[in-house]
């Protein structure tokens, strides 16, 4: 028999504390579907994924409906497109987007992932192609996700990758100007990418990978704020030594029920569980931010000093609960602080709270990194690329996943606002330099070498 | 070997359990299953027992009531069957809750949907959440539910009577609370 207080905590999580599945996300190996002919390529992925997922959001909706716990995206991540699909032109590259797009609305897919590339040494003609591909893609199309990882632990720094990077951001921007550069939005570059992530827009699906595999991405950062404040309620004197025992015992529960959905949905479509990941998901509501924990663990604002230190305890005690939750914890599995999905987060920006530099600060200790950041439309493409080479320089030598989803807001300046709409949500323009300081340091190009693994201090 | 259910009501006190369980012994019964609640004042219990050959129904009872008649309880005492009875049927356990302000015809009427969908109540519990506000008058029932229900139209029931009666309804698999709270 259950207990009542553990049926009324558990529905005043759903209720009240936005405890929710962010997303249930099905990768597709398309490694089986490569051709030398993009028709061909096309017409087997759009069998596949079709095949695969035909039921895929209705199975997701019924468990969610079993459990009272709604999954709120249904997403398909797939393998690495300029690997895939290597031998295609950019134009061909295009045409994959396109199609894509398509199969994901036919099928109710929120997002798809995996129109990426891996060049963390070197470029294929893949690779070249689907890079090139990417601003007009990203433009024709609402649904496709793009990841390219530029940088590892183990290969170092791909600086001409980071560099062209920087100018695809700066024409993707152009490209969706009158959407406040909402292309990208969808499109990430990353250090280190896990390759098993179930969250946009980073998700694909690695090529260790097997051939189909449930992931999913829980999230409930209410639910800590909750319990958090809570604690704090019953006992003001709790110092961070207690109040992180608190949080890794609510991540523990909000990462039990991600594994259970997770496990249904896959037993119910016969396909393997891969990994939940337990990551700290905001949304643009009220009640469901990550900012809002700072301010229930003492400070006036994320972004005052202490940040990164509250950030760092957060972030770690989340992996803790949620690990001995989960039989397989996969994906980026910590705290997000993405700008503009955060309410709170982005109110921060606005306010002056925080700026770009503590940002880069939280995110040597964050389970990403520079996370849908507006930044002026008159950034330039060397800017860019040095903001993203000092995020992935914070990945590679700490060993860690990071990213830079960054959206020079075309014809915008600091201070302006951007909406992205949605899940995306809109945030306020931060400062970015502008004085060119950059400029020489990205036209050198070549590799940073992998750093050495002993020696830490 | 019979079995007997006893069933003990009436204003709770010390040594209730006590007293019943000795005259069993006494009696030669052994007993395999209890149960007792106590709801504000008033006390039930529920045992099973299994009797020893020979051991007479009738002179049980008598000793029973001889020993608990005088602390103001009533006993009843019958053959366990040992078949579930008609109309219980094997199903999926789901946990029905509902919120909301407390008057008259609530449990029968959420009750009425679950009985209708033939949904076997193995658990009820009726709390008030005091301190808080009168809205938070919780009720919840765990629930045997027959696999050939269909869940979105039982579940469109229960929502359109939540409705009429102002409270808030859901309907989880209980599996969820068992993941969520136990290790």
């Amino acid at each position: 028999m259950l207990t009542e207080r553990e049926i009324i905590a558990t529905l005043d999580m759903l209720r009240n504390e936005n405890l929710d599945v962010r997303t249930v996300t099905l990768g597709v190996s398309l490694f089986d579907c490569a051709s030398d002919d993009a028709g061909r390529f096309i017409y087997r992925v759009r069998a596949k994924i079709s095949r695969l997922a035909a039921n895929f959001v209705d199975v997701c909706d019924e468990v969610g409906l079993r459990y009272g716990i709604p999954v709120v995206n249904k997403r398909i991540a797939i393998s690495p497109i300029a690997v895939a699909a290597c031998a295609a032109s950019p134009e061909e590259m295009i045409a994959i987007a396109v199609a894509l797009d398509d199969i994901a609305a036919k099928l109710r897919i929120d997002f798809i992932g995996g129109f990426g590339a891996l060049v963390e040494k070197g470029f294929t003609s893949g690779d070249r192609a689907l890079i090139e591909a990417l601003p007009e893609a990203l433009a024709k199309t609402g649904r496709v996700c793009s990841s390219i990882n530029v940088a590892t632990t183990r290969a170092g720094i791909n600086m001409d990758a980071v560099a062209l990077m920087g100018r695809t951001i700066k024409r993707t921007a152009e490209l969706t100007a009158d959407r406040d550069g909402l292309g990208c939005a969808k499109l990430v570059v990353f250090a280190n990418i896990p390759q098993d992530v179930p969250f946009m827009a980073g998700a694909y699906l690695g090529v260790g990978e097997p051939d189909a595999v449930i992931n999913v991405g829980v999230s409930g950062p209410g639910v800590v704020k909750k319990a958090i404040d809570r604690a704090r309620a019953a006992n003001p004197g709790l110092d961070l030594g207690q109040l992180s025992e608190v949080i890794k015992r609510t991540a523990f529960k909000v990462t039990r029920v991600g594994e259970l959905i997770g496990r249904q949905v896959a037993k119910k479509l016969d396909i393997p569980f891969g990994v939940a990941d337990l990551s700290l998901a905001p949304t643009p509501n009220v009640g469901d931010s990550v900012g809002e924990i700072f301010q229930s663990l003492g400070l006036k604002s994320i972004g005052n000093p202490g940040s990164t230190a509250i950030l760092a305890m957060l972030n770690d005690a989340v992996k803790k609960g949620g690990i001995f939750a989960s039989s397989h914890v996969g994906g980026l599995s910590g705290a997000f602080i993405p700008v503009s999905e955060d309410l709170n987060i982005a109110e921060a920006a606005r306010k002056g709270h925080l700026s770009l530099e503590k940002l880069e600060a939280m995110t040597s200790v964050c389970s990403v990194g520079l996370d849908m950041v507006a930044l002026p439309g008159d950034t330039t493409a060397a800017t860019l690329a040095g903001i993203i080479a000092d995020e992935m320089a914070i990945g590679v030598i700490n060993s860690k996943a990071t990213a830079a989803r960054l959206i020079p807001v075309p014809g915008k300046k600091a201070g302006e606002r951007a909406s992205f709409g949605g899940l995306l949500g809109e945030a306020t323009i931060m400062n970015a330099p502008n004085d060119g300081g950059s400029d020489g340091f990205i036209s050198l190009g070549g590799r940073i070498p992998a750093p050495v693994q002993s020696f830490k201090n | 070997m019979k079995k007997i259910v006893v069933f003990v009501l009436g204003p709770d006190r010390t040594g209730i359990i006590a007293a019943v369980s000795k005259t069993l012994f006494e009696q030669g019964c052994n007993l395999e299953d209890v149960s007792q609640t106590i709801l504000q004042a008033e006390f039930v219990g529920i045992f099973i027992a299994s009797m020893a050959d020979g051991v007479n129904e009738d002179k049980v009872l008598s000793a029973l009531s001889a020993r608990i008649g005088p602390l103001g309880l009533s006993v009843h005492l019958r053959p366990v069957e040992e078949e579930p009875a008609a109309g219980v049927r094997a199903g999926e356990p789901f946990v029905i809750t509902t919120v909301g302000a407390d008057r008259p015809g609530l449990m029968a009427g959420v009750t009425e949907v679950l009985a209708r969908h033939g949904a076997n109540i193995t658990s009820l519990k009726a709390v008030s959440r005091g301190e808080e506000s009168q809205h938070d008058y919780v009720m919840i029932f765990e629930a045997d539910i027959p696999s050939a229900v269909d869940l979105s139209v039982f579940r469109a029931a229960l929502r359109g009577r939540a409705e009429e009666l102002g409270l808030d309804i859901s309907l989880q698999h209980r599996e969820i609370f068992e993941e969520l709270n136990r290790v």
